[in-house]
């Protein structure tokens, strides 16, 4: 019977251990990634650049010409998006891709602040926030996995590199851990 | 082994297979509508936000953030408008500098004398176990000082701070 729960604790392990192998690449990236959060942006890296233009960028009816044209020197047209005024005298202009620019439009300071996509980390963290409900199914399969995982490795191996042995020492410092962190 | 190789593409082909309405909403089709919302201008959206608390309004405007830490906040802006918009789903990014009309239930937070007392005493808390610096605490406590301030000002018991909770979003062109 053990012999046979061994085997099966084997075969499980490996063949579903193949199958998640990029799914658990996935979260292992993101969930570095989104642990430190507060230290960088995980999804986009920041480029920014100073300038100052004599363009009038004042509110008027006609000012989305004027924009046209301080992106023609800064940047490119095409990658207009929308602009607003979030004060009187500041104008933000958003571009394609996230990007966008912030003006002063008194004396025409500004700041472009280009963002570009950590490529790996931004899709790994776009799947890790469940983007959408298959995904969620497909991730709840992917935990169901990692119990089993955790469950077929006390059976794989017998002796005293088994869960008897060697393997039951590290099973039970994987516990401690998490539970003296919960104390501490 | 045949089995599990059977059993596991079977799995991926019927998850892959499922679609959800939200996020078909979220990609700018519009889903079928029985109710007739009412439709504001959102600079006008602090004036008369009060009249719509629970109720489902539409507004226009320019989606200026997505919070990076999870996602499910919005800030939809306009030349006279910040509205705080929030989720249980996560906002697409690619909105960002958009013109979106939106649809979303008028939610209100009450700021008066028990709120402040609260906020000051959560401030006093976190300072003395750390969470909170100096500089984190002075800020603290100046805020709750201008919503003191402002309720003196206006003569009134309670401030409201009013945002919208998502319902759904049509993208304009």
């Amino acid at each position: 019977m053990l012999k046979k729960i061994r085997k099966w604790s084997r075969i499980l392990h490996r063949d579903f251990g193949f199958f998640f192998i990029g799914t658990t690449l996935t979260y292992a990236i993101s969930g570095i990634a989104l642990n430190h959060m507060s230290d960088w942006n995980p999804n986009y890296s920041i480029e920014t650049h100073n300038f100052t233009s004599t363009i009038s960028l004042k509110k008027t009816t006609f000012v989305k010409n004027n924009i046209l044209q301080l992106l023609d020197e800064i940047d490119d047209r095409n990658n207009y998006k929308k602009h607003y005024y979030p004060k009187p005298d500041q104008l933000k202009i958003f571009l394609a891709g996230g990007s966008s620019i912030i003006i002063n439009t008194t004396n025409g300071k500004g700041m472009a602040e280009y963002l570009k996509k950590r490529p790996l980390f931004y899709q790994s963290n776009y799947l890790h926030y469940n983007p959408t409900r298959a995904w969620t199914w497909f991730s709840d399969a992917f935990a169901i996995a990692l119990i089993m995982f955790a469950l077929s490795s006390l059976f794989m191996i017998k002796g005293k590199k088994g869960i008897l042995g060697r393997g039951g020492i590290y099973a039970l410092l994987g516990i401690i851990i998490p539970i003296l962190f919960l104390i501490i | 082994m045949r089995e599990i190789i059977i059993a596991m593409i079977l799995i991926a082909t019927i998850i892959s297979c499922k679609t959800d309405k939200k996020e078909v909403e979220k990609a700018g089709i519009p889903t079928a509508k029985t109710t007739e919302v009412t439709s504001i201008n959102i600079d006008d959206f602090d004036l008369k936000a009060g009249d719509f608390v629970n109720q489902e309004i539409a507004l226009t405007g320019i989606v200026d953030h997505v919070c990076k830490h999870g996602g499910k906040k919005l800030l939809l802006v306009s030349d006279g408008a910040k509205i705080h918009v929030t989720s249980e789903e996560r906002f697409d990014d690619k909105l960002i500098g958009s013109e979106i009309t939106l649809s979303g239930i008028v939610k209100e937070e009450r700021i008066d004398e028990a709120y402040c007392l609260k906020m000051e005493n959560d401030n006093i808390k976190n300072h003395s176990e750390g969470k909170y610096n100096n500089d984190d605490f002075k800020k603290k406590k100046k805020h709750i000082e201008e919503y003191r301030d402002e309720m003196k000002q206006k003569n009134v018991d309670h401030l409201s701070n009013y945002s919208l909770q998502y319902v759904s979003h049509n993208e304009t062109k």
